[in-house]
């Protein structure tokens, strides 16, 4: 190798490794940034009166994230409920189904689901959902219903791509062994290729739940944003996310580093859930 | 079938964590008041109510045509946010359709007046209601009065719509109407007038509230205590909820801000662009000059 040659592979080296250190640098400043301008929460509000507050009214200077945390979950809940199954069921389509034709069609369509900006799931959810869900609930159509409905197929591009990643992974001999034993499509899928897969999907699912917690404009457009607690399915509720959109423009004091406090809140979640990703990755 | 370290959906994961950081590193920098765009020397930031926002697009277009190189930036992000934007610096001009708060009054605003509105009470055009007392309006608003049977309506359940916590709509409302009792917290609070209106336009048992100057026949405006909600009755003092929009900037207004408030309380102005837009002209005696 050249001197020239060896150079410029080094110089390349040095340019990739900083450009993967990049991300590590901006989640550690994010959180360093979110941390400080949250951390006087536990002064200026009370740790316990932020977390275990039931109500929250910027106008009344209470600061209490209860029925915020039970509407995302709620409203995440409800996404995996409806998504998981859907995002699981078109994978096992995709991969073990569909014939190449077919999954030239449906692929990038489901791909496609991932690029559009949530602003438009958000504005389908309030003119075309919302009306449906009124119908079926009684009230205006704002609520969890419409909010999980509208993140499950949000999520259903994340499950459904990893899971397909998850299935495709395994030794194609188990699945030639089942067929040999003499076992139908619909047994090999649910007695073998489903177990096998387990973890993997386990994982795409946890981290479907990640981008439902993490959506903000589409929740915000249809969930109602009433600070109460979730006690119906077309009534209407707030999540973390959508509040901190709601308030941060108008936010001072207090009330600002309420907004922070739930944005570490949110991260910590993010951080737990990408976590336990690994950890099954691990065990696997 | 062993995928490679490049398969779409890595790049697909990739790309999104990167669009997230970068959403989320600007959405830091806005948050702490990092602000590069305070505005340049002919340039007018104005931000702040989306009452006042038709209002001073328009007029800001028409100064633009006419004082060639200035350019006018007008959003509507709240009254509140406004207030907090000319506070800091980060707008010229603040516009509000509320009055400042007891804690915003040591903030050494000054206040312009740019014209009247009243806040109007709306529903669905199929519902036969026609009319309401406020002490109704209030009693609806505070979830103790639930069916429109109970003000002579059908039997079907009210549906609250309410505005954020920024609105200045919501503040002069909670003011004038409320008498400062607190909202029923099962009301679907939006975000901007405009929703308001095309949530309520298209929900049966809805009703909600808008400035005046956004009423259009896709909502039915209620008659307040027998008196209906119109120019003339709000130029006469006869419709109950009426309020003054404002323009504040941080001390008297001097410059490129100064120049296009004069233009606004301008009588073109006021008996042009803000009739049309719905709202009243500020009496002389209450403009600023």
């Amino acid at each position: 190798m050249s001197r020239g040659t060896y150079l410029r592979e080094g110089a390349l080296r040095t340019l990739f490794f900083a450009c993967a250190c990049v991300a590590v640098a901006a989640v550690a400043l994010i959180f360093l940034f979110v941390g400080w301008r949250g951390w006087p929460v536990v002064t200026d509000i009370g740790l316990g009166a932020f977390l275990t507050g039931a109500r929250w009214a910027s106008s009344e200077k209470a600061f209490g994230i209860l029925p915020l945390v039970a509407g995302s979950g709620a409203v995440v809940l409800g996404a995996l409920a409806l998504g998981s199954p859907l995002a699981v069921a078109t994978a096992v389509f995709l991969s073990e189904i569909a014939s190449p034709k077919v999954r030239a069609v449906v692929r990038p369509a489901v791909e496609l689901l991932a690029g559009i900006p949530s602003v438009i799931y958000g504005f389908f959810g309030l003119v075309v959902l919302r009306p449906i869900v009124a119908d079926l609930t009684g009230g205006l159509g704002f609520g969890p219903l419409t909010g999980a409905v509208i993140l499950a197929v949000m999520i259903v591009p994340t499950i459904a791509t990893l899971t397909e990643d998850a299935l495709g992974s395994l030794p194609p001999g188990i699945r030639e062994a089942s067929y040999a034993m003499g076992a139908t499509t619909w047994q090999t899928i649910r007695r073998v290729l489903l177990p096998a897969a387990k973890v993997g999907i386990i994982d795409a699912i946890v981290l479907g739940m990640g981008r439902a917690v993490g959506e903000t404009m589409a929740v915000l457009m249809v969930v109602g944003n009433a600070t109460q607690f979730p006690h119906g399915l077309g009534e209407p509720v707030s999540t973390l996310t959508s509040q901190i959109v709601m308030d941060m423009p108008y936010a001072a004091g207090p009330h600002r580093t309420a907004l922070f406090g739930m944005a570490v809140i949110l991260f910590l979640v993010s951080m737990g859930l990408v976590a336990t990703v690994r950890l099954m990755s691990r065990l696997k | 079938m062993n995928r490679t370290a490049l398969s779409p959906s890595r790049i697909l994961a990739a790309a999104r964590a990167l669009a997230a950081a970068v959403v989320l590193v600007s959405a830091g920098f806005v948050a702490v008041g990092c602000d590069i765009s305070v505005g340049r020397a002919h340039e007018l930031v104005i931000t702040g109510s989306t009452t006042v926002l038709p209002i001073a697009e328009i007029s800001g277009k028409e100064f633009e045509e006419s004082h060639p190189g200035e350019r006018v930036l007008v959003s509507g992000v709240g009254s509140s946010a406004g207030i907090e934007a000319v506070s800091k610096g980060t707008a010229a001009i603040g516009t509000s359709s509320r009055d400042l708060k007891d804690e915003e009054k040591g903030l050494g605003l000054f206040d312009t007046p740019v014209a009247y509105d009243a806040i109007v009470v709306i529903v669905n055009p199929a519902n036969p209601v026609t009319g309401l007392t406020k002490d109704q309006v209030r009693a609806i608003f505070k979830g103790e009065i639930t069916n429109w049977s109970e003000v002579g309506g059908p039997d079907e359940s009210i549906g609250l719509v309410n505005r954020d916590e920024a609105s200045g709509t919501r503040e002069a409302f909670f003011k004038i109407v409320m008498k400062k009792e607190r909202f029923a917290d099962n009301a679907v609070i939006l975000p901007g007038t405009g929703q308001v209106r095309a949530v309520v336009g298209d929900a049966e048992g809805a009703i909600g509230y808008i400035s005046l100057g956004f009423v259009t026949p896709e909502v039915k405006a209620l008659a307040i205590d027998g008196v209906a909600p119109s120019p003339a009755t709000v130029e006469s003092g006869e419709y109950p909820v009426q309020r003054t929009l404002h323009a504040f900037t941080k001390g008297t207004p001097t410059g490129l801000a100064k120049e296009y408030l004069e233009y606004l309380l301008s009588t073109e102005v006021q008996q042009g662009t803000v009739r049309e837009a719905g709202f009243l002209p500020v009496r002389p005696k209450d403009a600023v000059r």
